[in-house]
C-alpha cells in the first residue's frame, strides 16, 4: 500500500503532541488514546489490527491482534481519515513526560525495531509488528525483553519515550554501551547485545546493574535519557503522602515545619 | 566460479550510517556501486561478521582508506549463495567455527532458562508423584505434642456442630472398648460419642476418636463396634490425618509457589480442611490391617470388624452410602484382604465381650 506523505509539527517542551497535516484522502493511524484533538472534516474509523489492511481473513486478523498484545499496544487502531477538500490537522498527545521523534521509515530502510509501547502514531500503510529478540543474553538482561516492536513500511512513524530522546548514528563497527531499558529504537542493521559491566565491584556498587546493553554500528539508534518506570519510581520514593520520603524541601522540624512555612 | 548478483544495504562513509540500498555482485572480488563511488573489495580482504539480532544476515566489511565499510544481506536466497560463496574463505570458517560454538551456548541457555521456569512445576510433578512417601517422612519428624495440638485445634473448629455425649452406657461401652484397644499407646486418647443419626466415625489427629450413635445403632455385637474403633485407632497411631494435611499443606505451599499467591492463611485454610479430611484408599487398607493386628493383640474377635464391613458394603449397594463408607471406600481389594486374614485364623477362638445389652442406649 502507498504511503501517504504527512507534515507534521510538534509542540510543547516535555509534554509534546505532535500535530499532523492531512492532504484530502490522506489518513494517519494513532495508538488507541492517543489523540488529542481533530479538526472537522477528519473522520475517526476504528480496526482491529493495524490498519495496514495486508492481512487476510479472520485468523490473519486475529494473529495482527496477538502481536499488538505482545507488544503492549492496544488491540484497536484509530485511523483518522480526511474526508474535507482541504487540509485538516489531527493531534496526538504523549502519555507522558519525554519526546515525540518522527522517523523517516525510508531513510532508516523500511525497518525500524523499537521498544514496546512506543508507537504513537504514524501515516497510513505503516505496519505494525513484532520483532522477536534472537540473542537470550539480551532477551533476558538487556532491559527491552524479548519482544519488541517492528515498525514496517516507508512513511513517517512517530515514537515516545522518556526523558530526553537523542538519536546517533554509529558507523560500521562503532559500539556505545548503554544502560539497559534506555534503548527506544534502532535500524534493524545495528546489533543489540548485552555485556557484563566487568569487574565485580563496578556490579555490585556503582548502581548500573550487572549488564550493560551494547549497540554495535552501522545504523542509527535512539536512546532515552529517562525510561518512564524509573521517573514514576521516584516519584513514588518521594511523595510524603504515601509513605516517602521528602526530596528537595522540608525541614527538619517535619510537619511542624511544614505548617510554619505554609506547604501544607 | 560465477558471479553472485543481489541486493544488501551498504553503510559507512558517503553511505552514510543509516546506509543506502544498493546492488552488489560477488566473484573474485565484492563489486558494490554505492551513492557516489563503486567499492571493489578481493574477497579475501572482507570481514565476515553475522547479523542475528532480530533477523539472520551476514554483514561483509573493508577498510577503505580510513573509513569502514559494510554491506549487510538479509535476503534469504542471496544469503545462502553467498555462503556457499566464500565458504572456502579462512574468515568463512572461522565465522562458522564461531557459530557452532555460539548455537552450543544458546542451546545450553535456552535449557537452563526452560527448566529453571519449569522447575516449580517439576517440583510439584515430584511432590504429587512421591506425596505419600515424602508427608510419611514428614509426619514422622513432627513431635506428638504438636500433633496433639493441630488436633485439639481442628477438634475445637468442629466441636461447635457436634453434640457430644459423655455419660451413657454408650459412651461406657465406647470408653471401655477403646481403652482396651489403646492401653499402652503412646497417644492419650479420649473416646467421644455424637448424637448423630449418620452410621460414621472418625479420628482426629492426637488421639481423640468420636463415634457416632447411628454407627453405634447399627452394629449388632460389641465385636463390630471394637472393629471400627481398631481401624479409626490406627488412623491416629499411622498418623494417617497428619501425613493428609502434611500432603495438603505442602501442595498448596508448591501452589503458592508457583503461582506466586503466597501468604493466603496457609495453615488456617489446612485446619479448616481437617475436618473433612479423606484418607487414602492406601491408608483406609493399612488401618484394616493394622486395626486387625489391634484386635488380634487385645484378644477381640476381628470377625466383628469383617462383619461389619460386610453389612456396610451392602448398604452401599442397596441405599445411598452413609458418610462412613463415603470417605472409606470399599473396594474389593480390601475385602479380599480382610478376608485373607480370617482365613488365617480359622478356628481360633476369643472370649466374647461382655458389655451389657447390645447396642448400648445413650
Amino acid at each position: 500500500m502507498a504511503m501517504d506523505v504527512v507534515d507534521y509539527e510538534i509542540f510543547g517542551d516535555d509534554m509534546q503532541y505532535v500535530e499532523i497535516e492531512l492532504d484530502p484522502g490522506e489518513a494517519a493511524v494513532g495508538e488507541a488514546g492517543a489523540m488529542m484533538m481533530m479538526q472537522d472534516g477528519i473522520e475517526m474509523d476504528t480496526v482491529f489490527g493495524d490498519g495496514s489492511s495486508q492481512q487476510g481473513g479472520l485468523f490473519g486478523k486475529l494473529l495482527g491482534a496477538g502481536k499488538r498484545l505482545l507488544t503492549g499496544e492496544s488491540l484497536f487502531t484509530t485511523i483518522f481519515h480526511n474526508e474535507s477538500k482541504s487540509k485538516r490537522r489531527v493531534a496526538f498527545a504523549a502519555p507522558y513526560p519525554g519526546k515525540i521523534i518522527a522517523v523517516d521509515l525510508k531513510e532508516v530502510g523500511g525497518t525500524l525495531i523499537c521498544q514496546k509501547d512506543s508507537f504513537l502514531c504514524a501515516a497510513r500503510g505503516v505496519s505494525l509488528g513484532i520483532a522477536f529478540n534472537r540473542k537470550l543474553g539480551a532477551g533476558l538482561f538487556g532491559g527491552e525483553g524479548f519482544i519488541m516492536q517492528k515498525l514496517e513500511g516507508d512513511g513517517l512513524v512517530f515514537v515516545h519515550a522518556g526523558g530526553t530522546l537523542m538519536s546517533r548514528d554509529l558507523q560500521p563497527g562503532e559500539r556505545v554501551r548503554v544502560d539497559t531499558g534506555c534503548i527506544v529504537a534502532f535500524q534493524p542493521s545495528v546489533d543489540f547485545d548485552i555485556q557484563y559491566v566487568g569487574k565485580l565491584k563496578s556490579a555490585l556498587f556503582s548502581g548500573e546493574g550487572l549488564f550493560f546493553a551494547t549497540l554495535t554500528g552501522p545504523g542509527r539508534i535512539w536512546l532515552q535519557s529517562l525510561p518512564f518506570s524509573r521517573l514514576a519510581n521516584r516519584i513514588i520514593a518521594s511523595a510524603p503522602a504515601v509513605g516517602g520520603r521528602r526530596q528537595g524541601e522540608g525541614s527538619v522540624l517535619g510537619a511542624f515545619g511544614d505548617l510554619l512555612d505554609g506547604d501544607n | 566460479m560465477h558471479d553472485i548478483q543481489g541486493s544488501g544495504r551498504l553503510f559507512g562513509g558517503s553511505s552514510g550510517a543509516t546506509g543506502e540500498d544498493v546492488r552488489f555482485s560477488l566473484a573474485e572480488s565484492l563489486t558494490v556501486s554505492g551513492r557516489d563511488r563503486i567499492h571493489t573489495v578481493p574477497v579475501g580482504t572482507l570481514e565476515i561478521r553475522e547479523v542475528s539480532n532480530v533477523a539472520l544476515g551476514l554483514e561483509l566489511s573493508w577498510n577503505s582508506g580510513d573509513t569502514i565499510y559494510a554491506l549487510q544481506i538479509f535476503d534469504a536466497e542471496t544469503l545462502a549463495a553467498v555462503r556457499s560463496h566464500l565458504g572456502t574463505l579462512p574468515q568463512m570458517q572461522a565465522l562458522q567455527k564461531r557459530q557452532r560454538r555460539a548455537g552450543i551456548g544458546r542451546a545450553l541457555g535456552w535449557t537452563a532458562l526452560i527448566v529453571f521456569l519449569l522447575l516449580p512445576l517439576l517440583l510439584i510433578l515430584l511432590f504429587v508423584w512421591q506425596a505419600d512417601r515424602i508427608a510419611a517422612a514428614a509426619a514422622s519428624r513432627v513431635p506428638i505434642e504438636q500433633e496433639v495440638r493441630f488436633g485439639e485445634q481442628a477438634f475445637e473448629g468442629m466441636r461447635g456442630s457436634l453434640q457430644i455425649v459423655e455419660e451413657g452406657p454408650a459412651y461406657e461401652a465406647v470408653r471401655t472398648l477403646g481403652e482396651r484397644l489403646t492401653s499402652g499407646s503412646k497417644y492419650r486418647y479420649r473416646f467421644l460419642v455424637a448424637k448423630d443419626d449418620t452410621v460414621n466415625a472418625f479420628a482426629v489427629p492426637g488421639g481423640i476418636i468420636v463415634v457416632h450413635t447411628g454407627l453405634i445403632a447399627a452394629t449388632r455385637r460389641p465385636e463390630e463396634l471394637a472393629g471400627v474403633l481398631a481401624h479409626e485407632v490406627q488412623h491416629v497411631e499411622q498418623r494417617h490425618s497428619l501425613q493428609a494435611m502434611i500432603k495438603n499443606l505442602g501442595l498448596r505451599g508448591l501452589w503458592a509457589l508457583v503461582s506466586g499467591d503466597l501468604g493466603g492463611g496457609l495453615i488456617g485454610r489446612a485446619a479448616v480442611e481437617l475436618t473433612s479430611l479423606s484418607f487414602s484408599r492406601a491408608a483406609e487398607a493399612q488401618a484394616d490391617e493394622k486395626g486387625f493386628d489391634l484386635l488380634l493383640d487385645a484378644g477381640i474377635d476381628p470377625r466383628g470388624m469383617a462383619d461389619f464391613f460386610a453389612i456396610l458394603g451392602e448398604r452401599d449397594r442397596s441405599v445411598s452410602p452413609p458418610p462412613f463408607m463415603s470417605t472409606h471406600p470399599a473396594s474389593a481389594a480390601r475385602e479380599a484382604a480382610l478376608r485373607a486374614r480370617l482365613a488365617a485364623i480359622e478356628g481360633r477362638t476369643f472370649a466374647p465381650l461382655e458389655l451389657g445389652p447390645w447396642p448400648p442406649t445413650f
